[in-house]
């Protein structure tokens, strides 16, 4: 007892609440490692986490310095110095083109799935307080990648397939959690659910493409690994206002978001209401997902990569929402740029080069030893 | 801290509740006196457990009410509960490297907003809930670093840092070693002191004794007594309770019943 003399009953004068409201009145101190931000007249204050901005910053940088390499290399490499007057339609005709036409959309689309991985990624590990529990591994990605497949090969449905996704990822995410029954999003009965309606959907999808003409399955084969090759039009344009109304949904329940993170019952004590609050992150995640998969495939592990690299480069108060959105585009922008260059004129989709370098990465996570942070 | 006479009342009115299909609470009414720390015994699969998690909200009661001020708590917004009502769960865990003061600040997350983040209030109460619970020194240790007894007295005082008059604490001390259990019994006894009224569930009926004003024994769902320790626990309770028999000693420097000689009945009733 002697380190905290306060407890020994007699200091109850010392621990009467100070007040300090006149010294603080003009300026609050803000906790350690914060920029206070206040606006008095309206009443707001807003904390910046300085560690949180620098790593924003620093994987934006990174990720336009990305977008750069992966517009200037490819089967003709084009000057960087180049590149930027194309992207504003300037400079020589024939380079314009090329990147306008050939290479931004690409860009564009693997950008927006990243991010929209990589988002549903971190909304879901929250939502079931496990760094494995991704879309990708409770099946929603084969769900709504054998829907989008039987649009594509024709089972007798001819839905646009991001609406196709959508369905096949409620489908997964419905039936995951009807097979988890009564313990919610915790705990491995969820996970070993999804793994099941995953590997039942991913033989639905193997099953249809048996079944079609060679070429129809040839069609639909980068469907079924992940692949940028072939975006379906109206596909991003569509993953794109779901992914910025997404961003803007996760940031305004990011608070909530980081109580999830604890028991129930702790973050129903501090205010949340539980029930609802999943409820929503659940669906944000599942609608992300089925946009980005409609687009490009099932690329899964940037929902597991995306969030883990921003999650060791933040510190443990908040949910890294916008570094892991960043982090996931800046990863599937390298793997396809990748998968588009190294064994050109061969190209690697990019759901198998995030497979290559996912999987080893998930083992080292499961096999590094639990860390303390300084 | 804000004085006794505004601390809010709790209170039951023929409260029913479940725990699965199983009904473990039936027709309670019972009432906790504001400014005091009572703590809530009886045997495993009482309903004490159960009981604080329905006058905390977490289970809806199949009927009857928790009442909040005579108000009934189904009826106030999760937001406006909170800073009335602070609840410690069994066992808590935090994400991992969270360190002491990131975790305390969490308790004011009731009183703010996404455009109010940060007020001299909340600075003056996060500074004050590090105080009172002997934690200055540890404010930036992440919660893995702590002993069992510091990070218990980290997550109290969150609940300080919450600011409300009424305190919920579920087996606070149940993972903790002797002398880290009088670390959180002491700090209890100080937020009491500051006017705060404390509700336990607690498994060892001694600590019960030693550090509430009030005991509610609780058995089959039901409560079997209420009042202050020294005036219902008789050795014919304990015996109630959890089928021993015990000699009954007084303390001589509090005055709170301690129980010797715990022997299996000879004949179990």
């Amino acid at each position: 007892m002697a380190n905290h003399p306060s407890l020994t009953g007699v200091a109850t004068e010392s621990h009467a609440v100070p007040n300090h409201a006149a010294e603080y009145a003009n300026r609050v101190p803000a906790p350690e490692g914060y920029w206070h931000i206040a606006l008095p007249r309206w009443g707001y204050s807003f904390l910046l986490e300085k560690r949180a901005l620098a790593v924003n910053i620093g994987l934006l940088i990174a990720l336009l310095a990305a977008c750069l390499l992966y517009l200037s290399l490819g089967n003709v490499p084009l000057a960087p110095s180049a590149v930027i007057p194309a992207v504003l339609g300037k400079g020589d005709m024939m380079t314009a083109f090329m990147v306008q036409e050939l290479r931004l959309p690409r860009l564009i689309a693997a950008c927006f799935t990243g991010a929209a991985f990589a988002l549903s990624g971190i909304l879901m590990q929250t939502l079931a307080r496990n760094r494995l529990a991704t879309p990708g591994i409770i099946g929603i990605d084969n769900g709504a990648t054998a829907f989008a497949v039987a649009s594509i090969v024709g089972m007798g449905v001819s839905i646009a397939p991001p609406a196709m996704a959508l369905a096949g990822a409620t489908t997964a995410a419905v039936l995951t959690f009807g097979l988890a029954a009564g313990s919610g999003t915790q705990g491995y009965r969820f996970i070993v659910a999804g793994i099941g309606v995953g590997a039942v959907f991913g033989a639905i999808t193997q099953l249809m493409l048996a079944q079609v003409a060679i070429d129809t399955a040839n069609a639909a084969y980068p469907w079924t690994v992940g692949s940028l090759n072939a975006r379906p039009g109206g596909a991003v344009q569509l993953l794109g206002i779901g992914l910025a109304l997404g961003i803007v949904a996760a940031l305004a329940l990011a608070r909530s978001l980081s109580l999830l993170r604890f028991k129930d019952a702790t973050a129903s004590g501090l205010g949340v209401r539980v029930k609802a609050r999943r409820l929503q992150v659940l669906m944000l995640s599942v609608v992300l997902t089925a946009f980005a998969v409609a687009v490009a495939g099932p690329v899964g592990m940037v929902a597991l990569i995306g969030p883990e690299i921003a999650r060791s480069l933040s510190r443990a108060r908040h949910v890294p929402i916008l570094a892991a959105t960043l982090a996931g585009a800046l990863v599937m922008l390298l793997a396809d740029l990748a998968g588009r260059t190294l064994f050109a004129p061969v190209e690697i989709p990019v759901g198998i080069v995030t497979a290559v370098v996912g999987g080893p990465w998930l083992i080292w996570i499961l096999m590094r030893p639990q860390r303390s942070r300084p | 801290m804000n004085g006794t006479s505004l601390s809010p009342t709790l209170a039951t009115d023929a409260l029913c509740m479940s725990y699965g299909q199983r009904r473990v609470i039936e027709d309670l009414g019972v009432s906790l006196p504001s400014g005091q720390v009572t703590a809530i015994v009886g045997p495993n699969g009482c309903g004490k457990s159960t009981l604080l998690s329905g006058l905390a909200r977490l289970h809806k009661p199949d009927s009857g009410a928790v009442l909040l001020d005579s108000q009934d708590i189904q009826r106030l917004p999760a937001r406006q509960l909170a800073t009335q009502l602070a609840l410690l769960p069994q066992e808590a865990v935090a994400p991992e490297g969270l360190t002491v003061t990131e975790l305390i600040r969490f308790g004011r997350q009731p009183h703010q907003g996404w455009l109010r983040q940060w007020s001299s209030e909340d600075q003056r109460v996060v500074q004050y809930a590090l105080d009172a619970a002997g934690l200055e020194d540890l404010a930036d240790r992440p919660l893995e670093a702590l002993s069992g007894g510091q990070r218990q007295r980290a997550w109290i005082a969150m609940t300080i840092a919450q600011q409300t008059p009424l305190l919920l604490l579920d087996e606070p001390t149940s993972a903790l070693d002797l002398g880290h259990q009088i670390e959180v019994f002491e700090l209890v006894r100080h937020l009491a002191c500051h006017g705060r009224t404390v509700v336990m569930v607690l498994h060892d009926l001694a600590s019960a004794c030693r550090y509430s004003d009030n005991l509610i024994a609780m058995r089959d769902g039901q409560v079997i007594a209420q009042g202050a320790p020294a005036e219902v626990v008789t050795p014919a309770l304990v015996r109630e309770l959890y089928q021993v028999d015990c000699t009954l000693l007084l303390d001589p420097d509090t005055g709170s019943p301690l129980l010797a000689n715990v022997r299996r009945l000879a004949r179990p009733e």
